[in-house]
């Protein structure tokens, strides 16, 4: 589904990504995880097109597409998609409204028949039965005045309302509590399946407990410099980080 | 040549009482406001009177389906053809009837031109206890070609009454029009009033429209602007509250593109104590529109427990279009509480983003990011018709296909 090939990117002068190399198949879930700063949500950030990031080599496959030569809403509408780690607040766009023009614009881009209203509310309700989502949430205006973990939930109903083929989930966890994480790994794992694959950022072991992954890489200073299974992540939280970034940065000193 | 020039031969010919004729005449040896008048500083009307004007009317009456074109189809409908009013409703406890004689009371130049020369306008007057379901729907269509038309109403509400109106000017050519609409609104003990204001007029069409308000105890009156078209306007909105407990609002809504041009002036005056008003403008200017904000609050000396609250937020989407907004507060009451705030600036990046990759267009995106900003102003209008025309020609204006409407 994903090949990400070489992946050189950076802000400004800065080199951020300096040769990522990852392929996500259908039915996967990878982790990724690594040190503050290591380019995690720059990798995120790169594969679903934020303009700051400037691509200086390599290449990004979505299902034979290349992703690097589409704009964000492009991207979106291929099947990509990213649960920001700060996701923005819109004053004066309820939710409803703002997932409403979401779908409506990938139809509208994908060639599909706009759906009706019923239809929409139907899913709607859904889906924030799937997420413990109370009543009244669908007016509150788009993530204004909601606590962390309420962002984080909505982040994830638009992942069940949109339903991409890819999900990148960029520290979905942080900001929430145990109850709160539990409900939105759920989610998540409810909306899994053989035709879609998910890509968990995180700090922590924690989420993956919850959200078990077939494949953990560990990002560190621009590279993944080991991938293994999910044992990978327990050894991870065991003995942290240093072991293994202190090998790799003598290997590129 | 030019509007004062053409003002002048009219003033010959015309046969006007003597108060008239010398508050015309004091006009014309005056002239027109210019941005050295401290009222005018960042709006020039240079422009507007060096064209040539016919003064009087002489259009064709308009047909009803011109009518159902600008109309938001409410049963009670006061419509104006060139002047002529050609129908008014018959309202359980309203009468309304064609253009009356009244005082001003203000000091301004456009107005003595008004009172010199209106011979149209509406005169409503609400009886006391009277509940008006519906929404009074005023039309005011204009045939006649590159016309200086001034209207002259006079709304008076009486104790207890609620009343709202949706008012739209309306030009069938395009020629440059120019028109000087003046309402004064009289409010009693209790009253509810809400006025919304349509401006979408062509291209071409020029308006100066004041409204003047005049509050007694335990009335509300709420004034909504939504400004989308015309080539210039300057609206002019007076407050003055008399009595206790008044609350005056005022929503705006301007959305500017091309070489369009909006002021929007307001002045709340804060007689009498436990007052409260409050004011919401919202401005969106793309190309090479240019808009102003002057909002004046005074609090007078024995107008204590006052609550005023101000807000002029702007959007400037283009880097060729410009606003200069200047809030002003004259308090002399010490136990008030006043705020005001503008802000100037463009839309969020983080937030376009954002909507980007949830599928959403650039242009789409932009729009529904705009169509956010203004939307605090225009849900405070109660009237829904007027909520869903102000969000169709938001998305016409942005040049989206988009429904705001859930």
């Amino acid at each position: 589904m994903l090949k990400v090939k070489n992946l050189k990117a950076g802000i400004e002068d800065s080199q951020i990504l300096k040769g990522i190399n990852l392929e996500v198949n259908a039915g996967e879930v990878h982790a990724i995880m690594g040190p503050n700063g290591s380019g995690k949500s720059t990798l995120a950030s790169v594969i679903t097109g934020k303009e700051e990031y400037e691509v200086v080599e390599g290449n990004i496959d979505f299902e034979g597409d290349d992703l690097l030569e589409l704009s964000p809403e492009e991207r979106a509408q291929k099947g990509v998609f990213l649960s920001f780690q700060y996701p923005v607040e819109i004053p004066g766009i309820s939710v409803s409204n703002f997932i409403k023009t979401s779908i409506s614009e990938q139809r509208k881009a994908t060639g599909m028949k706009p759906m009706t209203t019923k239809d929409l509310l139907k899913m709607m309700r859904d889906k924030m039965e799937l997420l413990n989502i109370k009543n009244g949430y669908l007016s509150r205006n788009m993530n204004q005045g909601f606590s962390g973990g309420e962002k984080k939930r909505n982040e994830i109903f638009q992942m069940a309302m949109l339903e991409p083929k890819l999900s990148i989930l960029d520290e979905t966890d942080s900001g929430l509590d145990i109850d709160a994480l539990r409900i939105v790994a759920n989610g998540v794992n409810k909306l899994k399946n053989k035709n879609n694959a998910t890509i968990v950022i995180t700090h922590y072991q924690r989420l993956l407990d919850y959200i078990v992954p077939d494949f953990v890489h560990v990002l560190h200073n621009g590279r993944i410099i080991k991938s293994g299974g999910k044992e990978l992540a327990l050894e991870l939280e065991e003995k942290g980080y240093d072991w293994i970034t202190k090998e790799s940065d003598k290997k590129w000193a | 040549m030019g509007l004062i020039e053409n003002l002048k031969s009219y003033s010959e010919e015309i046969q006007i009482s003597d108060d008239k004729k010398d508050l015309l005449d004091s006009f014309l040896s005056n002239g027109f406001p210019t941005t050295k008048d401290e009222e005018w500083k960042y709006t020039s009307l240079k422009k507007v009177i060096a064209n040539e004007y016919n003064i009087e009317n002489k259009g064709q009456v308009v047909d009803d389906s011109v009518i159902e074109k600008y109309s938001l189809g409410f049963e009670n409908q006061i419509i104006f053809s060139d002047g002529k009013l050609i129908n008014t409703p018959t309202i359980k406890g309203v009468s309304i009837s064609g253009f009356s004689e009244f005082e001003s009371n203000t000091n301004d130049s456009i107005l003595d031109l008004n009172k010199s020369l209106s011979q149209n306008g509406f005169t409503i007057s609400v009886d006391k206890n009277t509940v008006v379901e519906s929404p009074i729907e005023i039309l005011f269509i204009s045939t006649t070609e590159t016309n200086f038309s001034q209207y002259r109403n006079l709304i008076s509400i009486a104790e207890n009454a609620e009343v709202k109106f949706v008012e739209r000017i309306q030009n069938l050519n395009n020629s440059s029009s120019f028109v000087n609409n003046f309402t004064r609104i009289n409010c009693d003990k209790n009253t509810k009033i809400e006025y919304n204001k349509i401006q979408n007029n062509t291209s071409e069409s020029q308006l100066i429209d004041t409204v003047n308000v005049y509050q007694e105890q335990d009335s509300t009156c709420d004034i909504n602007t939504l400004l989308f078209g015309g080539s210039f306007t300057r609206n002019n909105l007076n407050f003055e509250q008399n009595g206790f407990n008044c609350e005056s609002n005022m929503n705006g809504v301007s959305v500017l593109d091309n070489n369009q041009l909006a002021d929007n002036h307001t002045f709340v005056d804060h007689k009498s104590a436990h007052c409260r008003s409050n004011e919401m403008y919202k401005g969106i200017y793309l190309d090479n529109s240019k808009g102003v904000f002057n909002g004046k609050i005074m609090v007078r000396p024995d107008a204590q427990k006052i609550d005023a609250f101000q807000s002029n937020n702007n959007l400037l989407l283009s880097e060729n279009s410009s606003i200069d907004s200047k809030p002003q507060l004259e308090i002399y009451a010490d136990d008030v509480k006043c705020s005001h705030g503008c802000t100037i600036g463009q839309l969020d990046a983080d937030a376009l983003f954002y909507m980007r990759s949830r599928g959403i267009g650039v242009e789409e995106a932009k729009a529904v990011l705009t169509y956010a900003f203004a939307s605090e102003a225009i849900e405070n209008i109660s009237v829904d018709q007027v909520k869903l025309l102000s969000k169709k020609l938001l998305a016409q204006k942005l040049n989206v296909e988009l429904d705001f409407s859930v």
